[in-house]
């Protein structure tokens, strides 16, 4: 099997075909911190995506309480017991277990990649275990970091990964990386209804459409990138926790780019399961208040790290303006900038396309209006 | 007798067993392979059940787990088929029959898959890849789908079949009430774009088949590709864990793509069957070598195991006659 390079964990790793990687690479940051679960995400891919017939219970995006929620259930649960034990060299960051293609139960599952297909009742509940707490609060808990008691949302979408596990398992290579900006794509001519793609991305989110009996993904909302604008889900965000841009690897970082700025710049965010081998384009900021035990095994050693420094965003203001930047405009920043108190975004052209500033003034009124002479209360 | 008597009761034996040997030859020959015979009937059956595939030799073809390319299937769950064939001049007929405890016709539901069988010939000269061929062996198959079946016998096997106490409050572009029902009330171009199978024109999301069977043509692994031109025909029934399932087609290709069995009277071919509910699907199948099928052998119909028996009574009415034959001679 070919050796494809994965800067996610710092080695090279097996793969069933040799490294193409494309022109430039879709990627996000999704803020962890910033997420009130409110589904807005949700509604709007929904809406525009996956609202037909044999799609009803799709959600190419979805929002799920960790540690219990999930969708599928128990998705993370389930493949990280597949893939047995994981282990880290802590000083150089490099994964030294098995990715879910070279474990070894890949092979005795006759598969190319170690994977599981869920259940029909495992789609069935998109919100189990909404707003579920690891326990109960009792009586004298205070706060401090991490809690004691903790729950935090994840937000999901397909990762558009670099090794994609549902392109590797695909045995009639339906599946395909588009070359202009690395968006996955399931051929819906080409595709069969096999479902080993369903099988084999950890992630779970190639879903199989029973109406039309072939699989979907999430399409990234491609036909908006083309056009230079940001996917539904990043745009409906009312708590603008996310941002689009172009990853890179570590050493062709281009620092004025938003989402290579926090996840090489600033080193805040990190892709989720990187151990999975997939080198998977979504990066979180970790969630602060939770304990780092249960997101080393989520995002890997770098996560104590990319705490710490999110930690200092307030005193940061490049990092701030990054963050002010999400979901300032419907556009796809390529660039970014920070001038006097605010920060700007840029297109590919190098046209601005947004501004906002790093600290939103302060506006105190009177509570009586002489204009139409009426008072106002306080409730905005 | 002495000694030279029962010398030349010895060569007459030997002569009468060469003659059957000579006449024979052919046939054990081509037994040195798997040889499957089609009776000629004047008129095909319409269904897997009819008395008529009885006139047919049953043969069991053993099947093995396809574990050659990933993914493969590690067990096998169908071990053997019972195949048997007919032709009428005009049209090939093949019955697959199989043991599968469990009627898997169900696709709707994303855990679902369904049972199936398949024959493939060579469409290209000489024996391909059993693996469905390779670059340059095209190969042509018949595909029977369980699902498409249940599609035929009880029209679509839609959203609500599988779910029925399912609801949606709208779909877009729908027309008719709710639950609605796949291809009617989503006939509007519209609507149809939310069907991003069926709008690619990919034929496994055409709700309305006219045959249970796809007809495919491969160059190996990977490559199966839907043909423009659908000509066979087939019918499968399950009863107390049994499937069977038959194919018809012309003997003449109608097209390029399609294999040709008119006038040849040996063809190549090969079998496949799948357990749904042991999720196969695709390569995870098992399958047969390739096989030699006998079509319009009308003269030689007789199996070797006969003309073993026939060598015996030959030999048996030279060894016991010899006696009375040379006490006849003249000479004595």
């Amino acid at each position: 099997m070919p050796k494809v390079f994965n800067w996610h964990i710092n080695r090279e790793m097996e793969y069933p075909y040799p490294a193409t990687p494309p022109t430039r690479q879709f990627a996000a940051v999704f803020d962890t911190n910033k997420c009130i679960a409110c589904q807005t995400c949700s509604m709007i891919c929904k809406n525009a995506w996956t609202s037909g017939r044999g799609q009803e219970y799709m959600w190419w995006n979805n929002v799920e309480t960790k540690p219990y929620g999930g969708f599928p259930q128990g998705w993370d649960m389930k493949v990280l017991s597949l893939l047995g034990p994981q282990s880290w060299d802590r000083g150089t960051n490099t994964y030294t277990g098995m990715t879910l293609i070279e474990s070894a139960l890949a092979a005795a599952q006759g598969r190319q990649v170690t994977g599981y297909l869920p259940e029909d009742a495992e789609w069935g509940n998109v919100n189990i275990g909404e707003d579920e707490a690891v326990g109960l609060i009792e009586g004298g808990t205070s706060f401090g970091l991490p809690h004691p008691v903790w729950s935090f949302y994840l937000q999901r979408i397909c990762n558009h990964c670099s090794y994609p596990a549902c392109l590797a398992s695909c045995p009639r290579k339906a599946i395909y990386k588009r070359e202009e900006d690395g968006i996955v794509l399931v051929d819906q001519e080409r595709c069969r209804g096999y479902r080993e793609c369903v099988r084999a991305c950890p992630f779970k989110k190639v879903m199989y459409n029973v109406a039309t009996r072939v699989s979907e993904k999430c399409v990234a909302c491609f036909p908006r990138v083309e056009q230079g604008l940001q996917p539904f889900c990043t745009i409906g965000c009312p708590g603008r926790i996310r941002i689009n841009g172009w990853i890179h690897s570590p050493q062709e970082a281009d620092l004025e780019s938003p989402v290579d700025f926090l996840v090489h710049g600033r080193k805040v965010a990190l892709p989720l399961y990187p151990q999975f081998g997939l080198m998977n384009h979504i990066y979180y900021v970790p969630p602060i208040h939770v304990p780092p035990e249960y997101l080393r095994q989520m995002f890997g050693p770098a996560v104590d790290r990319a705490m710490e420094n999110y930690r200092q965003v307030k005193d940061d203001p490049e990092m701030l303006g990054v963050f002010m930047l999400m979901g300032a405009t419907d556009r796809w920043i390529e660039k970014f900038r920070v001038v006097q108190g605010e920060a700007v975004g840029y297109d590919a052209k190098g046209d601005e396309i947004a501004r906002v500033p790093l600290k939103e003034p302060v506006v105190v009124r009177p509570n009586f209006d002489p204009v139409l002479t009426v008072y106002r209360h306080n409730t905005m | 007798m002495g000694p030279t008597g029962f010398l030349a009761r010895g060569v007459a034996l030997a002569a009468v067993l060469a003659a059957v040997g000579l006449t024979t030859g052919g046939r054990v020959l081509a037994q040195q392979e798997p040889f499957y015979a089609a009776a000629y009937v004047s008129e095909l059956p319409t269904d897997p059940r009819s008395p008529v595939w009885g006139r047919a030799a049953a043969s069991e073809v053993p099947l093995i787990p396809q574990a050659g390319i990933l993914p493969a299937l590690t067990q096998a769950s169908v071990p053997k088929v019972t195949v048997r064939a007919l032709y009428d001049g005009e049209r090939l007929a093949i019955l697959m029959s199989w043991q599968d405890r469990t009627r898997d016709a169900l696709s709707g539901r994303p855990d679902l898959f369904r049972d199936g069988a398949a024959i493939m010939f060579p469409v290209t000269e000489g024996l391909p890849n059993v693996c469905m061929g390779a670059a340059g062996q095209v190969t042509n198959l018949w595909h029977w789908k369980a699902d498409w079946q249940e599609d035929i016998d009880k029209g679509f096997q839609d959203v609500v079949d599988h779910y029925p106490n399912f609801y949606k409050d709208v779909y877009p572009f729908v027309t008719g009430s709710p639950p609605y029902r796949m291809p009617q009330d989503f006939s509007a171009p519209e609507a149809q774009a939310y069907l991003a199978g069926l709008s690619a024109g990919n034929p496994l999301s055409q709700p309305l088949k006219s045959s249970p069977v796809e007809e495919l043509v491969s160059q190996g692994f990977g490559t199966a590709t839907h043909k423009a031109a659908q000509n066979v025909s087939g019918q499968g029934v399950w009863t107390d864990g049994t499937w069977r399932v038959m194919f018809s087609r012309s003997l003449k290709a109608a097209d390029q793509e399609a294999a040709d069995l008119q006038g040849r009277k040996q063809v190549a071919v090969a079998f496949a069957v799948w357990d749904g509910s042991n999720q196969e699907v695709g390569a995870r199948k098992q399958l047969s070598s390739f096989l030699t099928l006998a079509v319009g052998e009308e003269t030689n119909q007789m199996p070797v195991w006969l003309w073993g028996v026939f060598a015996a009574i030959a030999a048996a009415t030279v060894w016991l006659g010899w006696p009375a034959l040379v006490r006849r001679s003249p000479r004595e």
